[in-house]
């Protein structure tokens, strides 16, 4: 049982580095960006691509990839993203899938199509309460708990924050007040992007990388935002762990069932706390 | 100051303001009044650079601000107090003004210093959230947010919709204080309100402006103002 409780803490963990971004940009701009699944993908080939530059050495080809990530998802935003501010989510949903098509070919061409294996990059397994668990495992519970306090205190304490959270509420009022929002939903987007890529960098030695693997990720992470409620952080991180939780413990009982019980949870929490779009 | 001439303007098709024109001369506090529907908020969404109006023209110190975006209107020196009270309730009373100081370049100390100024109660409530205070303390908030940075023209959308006698004699009085220091664009329901305070009255109905008052004795003569609604 400890063990389900560590995967699903593991998977929680993922799953709010990669929410958090979709749950901001979704928040305040309200699209509905299904390039962060892509952008999640990215991150994990460019590690692939740029561990033998660093030496083999985890962390640098960890930031050097989602450093690398840094222009592709400005590209998306400046070009893609921003064009559809203030226009029907239909476009916006139509538009981002496109570039996922895109992305995906891009990825299949440079990189082909066959799973690649990563290995654990610790590589040590701690011991207690007479169970064994991969120390990478609780370094990425760890880490999705340190983002979480950067960004608690990242939009409490900074100006970009106060004005991202200002933002969430009225975006109207924020320009009134002679701010360019649209430049801080671009920090915002990149920053989120980047998470997602952080996302995709660590889960990279648990899973296999393939050019499809941002899409049951993007979903599940949608539904972490419909249950957190959007552009909430306190929200996203309690739901990620949650529905983490949900996957892990179904898995467990029924392993078919682990993805799909996460949506029929989503689906209850609807019903009672239907969220405005 | 401020030039509107022969503005249309749209939501989609349904087409809401026709042929609107009006002027805001320095320090004067033009009313516009008219009954729900009637376009005044579309008018100031319009000034403000929320809306683009179709035809006419819209200048500003002589330089044309219509299609400019809000933040570019705001920061040339118009500022757009919204309806509804709409503060940013998750941040406190400071943050807000901290928000409103930071485009313009003013410290914080200034900002609060500016509203205390016109509001000393205010200073009691700096460090609570702003979603906990009370409408007619969000609408002083707002107007005080509005003034930082020494705006030239505020653009003030129904100031005392919803609120109790006594609160409005607060918003009143921040009014009177700011009379001639900085020109006001008010939408307004009260005619009450708008005799104690107008310079000129525009009424407007179904979209247009029917009537241009500037004698004051027409302005407190609520009876006929009522005529023009």
């Amino acid at each position: 049982m400890i063990n389900t409780i560590a995967y699903g803490l593991t998977i929680g963990g993922i799953l709010y580095i990669i929410s958090i971004g979709l749950s901001l940009t979704f928040g305040t701009m309200r699209i509905v960006n299904f390039a962060h699944g892509l952008i999640y993908t990215i991150g994990a080939y460019f590690l692939i691509t740029l561990l033998p530059i660093a030496r083999d050495n985890f962390i640098l080809g960890a930031v050097l990839a989602v450093l690398a990530v840094v222009p592709i998802s400005y590209i998306i935003e400046r070009f893609v993203v921003r064009k559809l501010y203030g226009v029907s989510i239909d476009y916006a949903i139509i538009a981002t899938y496109a570039v996922v098509l895109i992305g995906v070919d891009l990825i299949k061409w440079i990189w082909g199509a066959s799973p690649i294996p990563l290995s654990d990059p610790v590589g040590i397994d701690v011991a207690f309460l007479g169970i064994t668990l991969p120390l990478y495992r609780l370094i990425i519970i760890l880490l999705a708990v340190v983002i979480f306090i950067g960004l608690s205190i990242f939009f409490k304490k900074t100006m970009v924050g106060k004005i991202v959270t200002a933002a969430l509420e009225d975006k109207d009022a924020v320009r009134s007040l002679g701010i360019n929002v649209d430049k801080y939903f671009a920090y915002i987007f990149v920053m989120g992007s980047s998470l997602a890529a952080l996302g995709g960098v660590l889960y990279a030695p648990i899973t296999s990388v393939h050019p499809y693997m941002g899409s049951m990720v993007l979903l599940l992470s949608f539904a972490v935002v419909l249950v957190g409620g959007l552009g909430n952080i306190k929200g996203t991180f309690v739901a990620a762990f949650a529905l983490g939780m949900v996957m892990s413990v179904t898995g467990r009982l029924w392993g078919p069932a682990a993805e799909t019980m996460v949506f029929v949870v989503m689906g209850i929490v609807l019903i009672f706390k239907p969220i405005e779009v | 100051m401020l030039r509107v001439k022969n503005i249309d303007a749209s939501y989609g098709h349904a087409k809401v303001l026709h042929a609107i024109s009006l002027e805001v001369n320095s320090g004067e506090m033009v009313f516009i009044a008219g009954r729900n529907g009637a376009g005044k908020t579309t008018l100031l969404k319009s000034i403000a650079g929320f809306l683009t109006p179709s035809t006419g023209s819209i200048t500003f110190d002589d330089s044309s601000i219509m299609g400019l975006p809000a933040e570019k209107i705001a920061l040339s020196g118009i500022r757009y107090v919204f309806q509804d009270k709409r503060v940013f309730s998750q941040l406190s009373v400071k943050e807000n003004l901290e928000l409103a100081a930071y485009p313009v370049k003013v410290s914080t100390a200034d900002a609060i210093q500016k509203v205390v100024s016109i509001y000393p109660k205010i200073e009691k409530f700096l460090n609570l959230r702003a979603g906990s205070l009370s409408g007619g303390q969000r609408q002083i908030l707002l107007i005080g947010r509005a003034l930082i940075g020494n705006p030239k023209l505020l653009l003030i959308d129904e100031p005392t919709e919803g609120l109790a006698a006594g609160t409005i004699n607060d918003i009143l009085n921040v009014l009177a204080t700011m009379k001639g220091k900085v020109s006001m664009l008010i939408v307004e329901q009260n005619l009450s309100v708008v005799g104690m305070l107008a310079d000129k009255v525009y009424m407007m109905k179904e979209g247009k402006i029917v009537q241009e008052i500037t004698e004051k004795s027409e302005m407190t003569n609520k009876a006929k103002l009522e005529q023009c609604l």
